[in-house]
């Protein structure tokens, strides 16, 4: 009798580790795809909007109106778009006369996304508000597009949807801290998007041009560009401007971006 | 004389052959056993009350569970909370009920030893099996159904039932919600019927009730474990654990139906192949032992 038991375990135990490496090995034929997110997402998301839309009071915001539509990506340039992980992200755009979009063009959500084809996002606080918002007659309501839940047809249409957003190069470093030899450093990220990063920041100390130097980010990583020439002495700030031609800025599409950053005194 | 002449009028009725007792009277043999048994009464007494308490406690928190389907409308929706219920209910709570009768009804046999009594005097086999196993099943979408009453009319109850937000964010008016939710709840029939063949199966084979209760239970956890892992998820469409996700659809916008098929299937499948392994152990076996 024992000895049945431990040996139908036994064979459980290897039929489910031999199928399931070769499964893995093969990529395992996930449900979860881009293509099915940046169709359900969206949707989603616009009939959650408009719901916010009617709690704040503003007029004329229908899912429809809001032409909401989503590039998806898993876990940056280095995995593939397919399969349950909390490393989704999805770029959102869409059009609200109250409210308009940041120059880069979208928003960032990130979603947690089950094998069953279920997920949960969270929206950009910067774009859809905080945990709770102030309906209109004054109360405190829970804001329905600040994190929901979703599902998608794990048989629904798998074609790719052809949505691309470029990835949004920003200035990461927030205070200059000059090398011995007196030359300075930028921090850049290249955020999700499509194709990774590409362009130049040029340097200027006061009156001194610090030099121009090109940069090649892959997306969702960060790089660092250096710039030889060094801040001359007496110079207060350093300004960047970052100059994309593959991705977007800042400001916008084509638009170069300054920052300006404080040397520390002495 | 007037004995005689009743039997002699008695006995034409029935064929010598077929002096045992049809399937109709192992039915309710089995049922009145299952019936006379203190925790049968104490399930389905818990299958009313539990989900009120439940509903009740739930309700009373000061955040919503965030972590399960609909669990942040639970606080405030009805139908949420009657999914949320339905969502935790079928992790372990749904094989459980089911276990607790199917994996016994062949091992108390075995544990009281009275194999040979019933099948030598009253029954044949597989009049004995069928009857076990259509009134498990019975029991078993008995305590579902008592389970989802009790769920939906508490939430409706103590939450309310306002419109719902569904899954593709779209509201759900109450009359369709009300409706949608007691469909979600019915497509647990499947699965759990599939967990009731399971719980047979090994309530058959290991002539232990504790195997027969305990095995069903660990082995659905183990099926949901490895069908929420990311890379094999080819597997899921044959564990029986998928079905009971297979509501999702019903509550989306617009709604899908692929997965209830695919329920329809794999709980089909793991019923035939259960109660077949079972029939064939149970017609092997020697009960002369017993």
């Amino acid at each position: 009798m024992r000895r049945s038991i431990i040996s139908v375990v036994l064979a459980l135990v290897a039929v489910v580790a031999v199928s399931g490496a070769v499964l893995a090995g093969t990529g395992g034929g996930s449900s979860v795809t881009q293509a099915r997110l940046e169709r359900s997402l969206p949707t989603e998301f616009a009939n959650l909007y408009s719901q916010q839309a009617r709690l704040l009071g503003h007029q004329g915001v229908t899912p429809a109106s809001l032409q909401a539509e989503a590039m998806c990506d898993k876990g940056g340039a280095v995995e593939d778009n397919v399969g349950p992980g909390s490393n989704w992200n999805c770029l959102v755009s869409w059009t609200d006369p109250n409210n308009p979009m940041p120059p880069e063009g979208y928003g960032k959500f990130e979603l947690d996304v089950h094998s069953n084809g279920c997920y949960t996002a969270s929206g950009p606080s910067k774009l859809v508000g905080f945990q709770t918002i102030t309906d209109r007659r004054g109360a405190e309501v829970t804001n329905p597009v600040y994190e929901f839940d979703g599902c998608f047809d794990p048989q629904g249409d798998n074609t790719p949807t052809g949505v691309e957003f470029p990835s949004l190069v920003q200035v990461t470093t927030t205070a200059l801290q000059p090398s011995d030899d007196g030359t300075v450093s930028l921090q850049l990220s290249c955020g999700t998007g499509v194709a990774g990063c590409q362009g130049t920041v040029d340097a200027k100390a006061g009156d001194t041009d610090l030099g121009t130097v090109p940069f090649t980010i892959p997306e969702e990583q960060t790089a660092t560009v250096h710039f030889p020439t060094p801040v001359p002495a007496g110079a207060d700030s350093v300004d960047f401007t970052v100059t994309v031609t593959k991705g977007v800025s800042s400001k916008g599409p084509g638009v170069p971006a300054t920052t300006t950053l404080t040397l520390p005194a002495g | 004389m007037t004995s005689t002449t009743v039997q002699r009028h008695r006995a034409p009725v029935v064929d010598a052959a077929a002096h045992r007792p049809g399937l109709g009277a192992a039915l309710s043999w089995e049922s009145r056993k299952l019936r006379s048994q203190l925790r049968t009464k104490a399930l389905l007494v818990g299958a009313v009350l539990a989900p009120l308490a439940v509903v009740v406690i739930v309700h009373s928190q000061p955040r919503p569970p965030k972590d399960t389907l609909f669990g942040r409308f639970a606080t405030d929706n009805g139908f949420a909370m009657a999914l949320l219920v339905l969502g935790f209910a079928s992790q372990w709570v749904l094989p459980l009920l089911t276990a607790v009768v199917a994996g016994d009804i062949f091992a108390s046999e075995d544990q009281h030893g009275t194999w040979k009594t019933v099948l030598t005097r009253s029954t044949s086999r597989s009049t004995l099996f069928w009857a076990k196993t259509a009134v498990a099943v019975a029991f078993a979408l008995v305590t579902l159904a008592l389970l989802a009453a009790s769920t939906i009319a508490a939430s409706w109850l103590v939450v309310g039932h306002q419109p719902l937000t569904g899954l593709s964010g779209q509201v759900v008016p109450a009359h369709t919600a009300l409706a949608l939710v007691a469909g979600a709840w019915a497509s647990m029939a499947l699965p759990i019927i599939g967990f009731t063949c399971l719980a047979l199966l090994f309530s058959v084979w290991s002539r232990n009730a504790a195997v027969g209760i305990a095995a069903p239970v660990v082995l659905g956890l183990v099926m949901q474990l490895v069908g929420a892992l990311g890379g094999i998820e080819t597997l899921r469409p044959f564990l029986l654990s998928t079905p009971f996700e297979a509501w999702h659809g019903l509550l989306a916008a617009p709604r899908f139906t692929g997965p209830l098929l695919d329920s329809l299937v794999t709980s089909a499948g793991w019923s035939v192949v259960c109660l077949t392994a079972a029939y064939l152990i149970l017609r092997r076996r020697d009960i002369t032992g017993g």
